[in-house]
């Protein structure tokens, strides 16, 4: 099997695995126990907890007291929004749903900063919103790179028009808005610094780097504004209830050391950009038709998304996966909700582009004889697709071609 | 139907046959197929689209003796997903020699059962062939009554 989307979920890691194992030994022997309790097996887990918070600090470039664990992503995301609760809040129009949803539910003002057709925000945009706005807004919350065309965001200025518009506004009430980034897509892809970047609060999953599913890192830096989302626990200094899920926290600091230790980001320029971008040579040349919807020179190394007008995304990840093969689709069809994916949705402005598109998302141990497998079988799916379609293709075109 | 989720395929074996080998539909061009009618029809839903064609021709029934006009053949096209393109695909077999009254009354539920089964989320795509056909069959007694063979 040629697992290629590892942006969803990447193969656990062989030392959290074995990390984790040895934690579970432990619980099944009562020698690790919980870490709220006062007794030496809780003592033993508080422990491993504040290690791996440590380490966790060490990789954000942040310390042990600005990391709070909780169960993933999401629950991070969430715990932001919740805390700029009934007041003004912009987001880019391509974050993840777990920004954009609690966004709609708790902001008073809520505003989608739009993006170009690459998927980067459009900076004129922010500039003049940033001018004119009559309140400015609290929160800022901007991923650092999208989760289906993998794109990077000029996170850095952002920040700088920020500090720009806000001397020439001349309002001494009004504060440079919080800033939030979702790291998700970026952990171990780019090297990385939480105070390099100036961040207020950022979030990440676990299993997008190797590590277990079910836990993530939502950072805060200290001293920012913070309302708990789950209360009624003294854990995490009373900033997030609930018994610590032990093994994930271990197994997510042995992640972060691993990605750390490795310096992965430099693999992944190394390794597997290179190959990234070799698949996305050779799809476009066999088969014609096809849309790159990806900026190679600005993403992170290992997404490649592509549409394939006429043929529907989901019948084209069926037909790959019976040939062993696994992707994504941003495809109507492929989602529960039978939405479009709302990321293609915002760079094309048309529900096709998302019907047809493909992400293929590399890790450290995609091989160059995966990619071929996928060179050999695409273009006569595609094809076969296109000849059972009734939409009929026009003159090939694509969409990004170098500035 | 239960232990749906577990399945390593979301669908059922008729419906992978049906969705990698489909039955009957039309090979690139339109222009590739002589037909007497022609039934579109998008779908609101997810941005599908499925267009049949019917080759309509008359004979005789063998128990009235009277004329009747049949479904002598048909194919399709479709865009859309594999739930869309197997229930298109054992539509077209469902039809195939029927007359144009018992071909109108196939139903969704019969395309679905004919596929043992189809997960709830997809029946919207098994309704899509089955508007096709009738608009097919509306278009051609629109048009008048059909060649004889
Ligand atoms: S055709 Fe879109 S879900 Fe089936």
């Amino acid at each position: 099997m040629i697992y290629l989307d590892s942006a969803a979920t990447a193969p656990l890691l062989p030392c959290v695995k074995n990390a984790v194992s040895e934690i579970l030994e432990k619980l099944a022997r009562a020698e690790v126990g919980n870490a709220s309790s006062l007794y030496s097996s809780g003592v033993y887990a508080k422990e491993l907890i504040e290690t791996a918070r440590e380490k966790v600090a060490r990789f954000l470039d942040a310390s042990p007291s600005e990391i709070i664990f909780t169960s993933g992503g999401s629950e991070s995301n969430n715990t932001v929004l919740k805390t700029f609760e009934n007041k003004s809040v912009a987001v880019s129009a391509i974050e993840h749903p777990s920004v954009l949803r609690p966004a709609e539910a708790y902001a008073k003002n809520l505003t989608l900063l739009p993006v170009d057709k690459t998927g980067r925000l459009d900076l004129n945009f922010l500039e003049n919103f940033l001018e004119k706005t009559p309140a400015f807004p609290n929160l800022i919350s901007v991923m650092l790179a999208n989760n289906e065309l993998g794109v990077l965001e000029p996170i850095t200025e952002v920040k700088k028009k920020l500090q720009r518009v806000l001397k020439l506004r001349k309002n001494p009430r009004e504060k440079c808005p919080k800033f939030h980034s979702d790291l998700t897509q970026a952990v171990g892809k780019l090297p990385l610094s939480v105070k390099q970047l100036d961040l207020d609060y950022a979030s990440f999953s676990a299993h997008k780097i190797g590590g277990p599913l079910g836990v993530g890192v939502l950072y805060i830096k200290s001293g920012s504004p913070y309302k708990p989302l789950l209360l009624g626990g003294e854990q995490e200094n009373s900033r997030r209830a609930g018994t610590y899920n032990l093994p994930g926290i271990v197994g997510l600091g042995v992640a972060c050391d691993y990605c750390f230790e490795n310096r992965t980001w430099e693999i992944y320029e190394k390794k597997v950009k290179p190959l990234r971008d070799s698949l996305a040579k050779s799809l476009l040349e066999k088969i014609p038709t096809a849309r790159l919807n990806t900026d190679l020179e600005n993403s992170v190394p290992n997404i490649l998304n592509l549409s394939f007008p006429a043929a529907e995304g989901e019948s084209i990840q069926l037909y790959l996966d019976l040939n062993g093969v696994q992707v994504s689709t941003g495809s109507a069809c492929a989602s529960g909700s039978l939405e479009p994916s709302h990321v293609l949705m915002a760079i094309h402005h048309d529900p096709e582009s998302a019907h047809n598109s493909i992400r293929f998302s590399l890790s450290l141990e995609t091989s160059p004889a995966d990619l071929e497998k996928v060179i050999a079988t695409l273009p006569k799916i595609v094809y076969n697709l296109q000849q059972i379609s009734t939409i009929k293709l026009k003159e090939p075109k694509k969409c990004l071609t170098k500035k | 139907m239960s232990n749906e989720k577990i399945k390593p395929f979301a669908y059922t074996e008729i419906v992978k046959d049906h969705f990698l080998n489909p039955r009957n539909f039309l090979m690139g061009d339109e222009k590739n197929f002589t037909y007497d009618a022609k039934g579109t029809v998008g779908n609101p839903v997810c941005g599908d689209q499925m267009n049949m064609y019917l080759k309509i021709s008359s004979r005789k029934n063998p128990e009235t003796n009277e004329s009747e006009t049949y479904i002598k053949d048909i194919k399709w096209k479709t865009y859309g997903c594999a739930s869309a393109i197997a229930s298109t695909s054992a539509l077209s077999e469902l039809a195939k020699g029927k007359t144009l009254e018992e071909a109108e009354k196939i139903s969704a539920k019969e395309i679905c059962d004919f596929l043992g089964g189809l997960p709830e989320h997809k029946f919207h795509c098994s309704v899509l062939g089955h508007e096709a056909l009738k608009d097919a069959i509306k278009n051609h007694q629109e048009k008048g009554s059909p060649k004889t063979p």
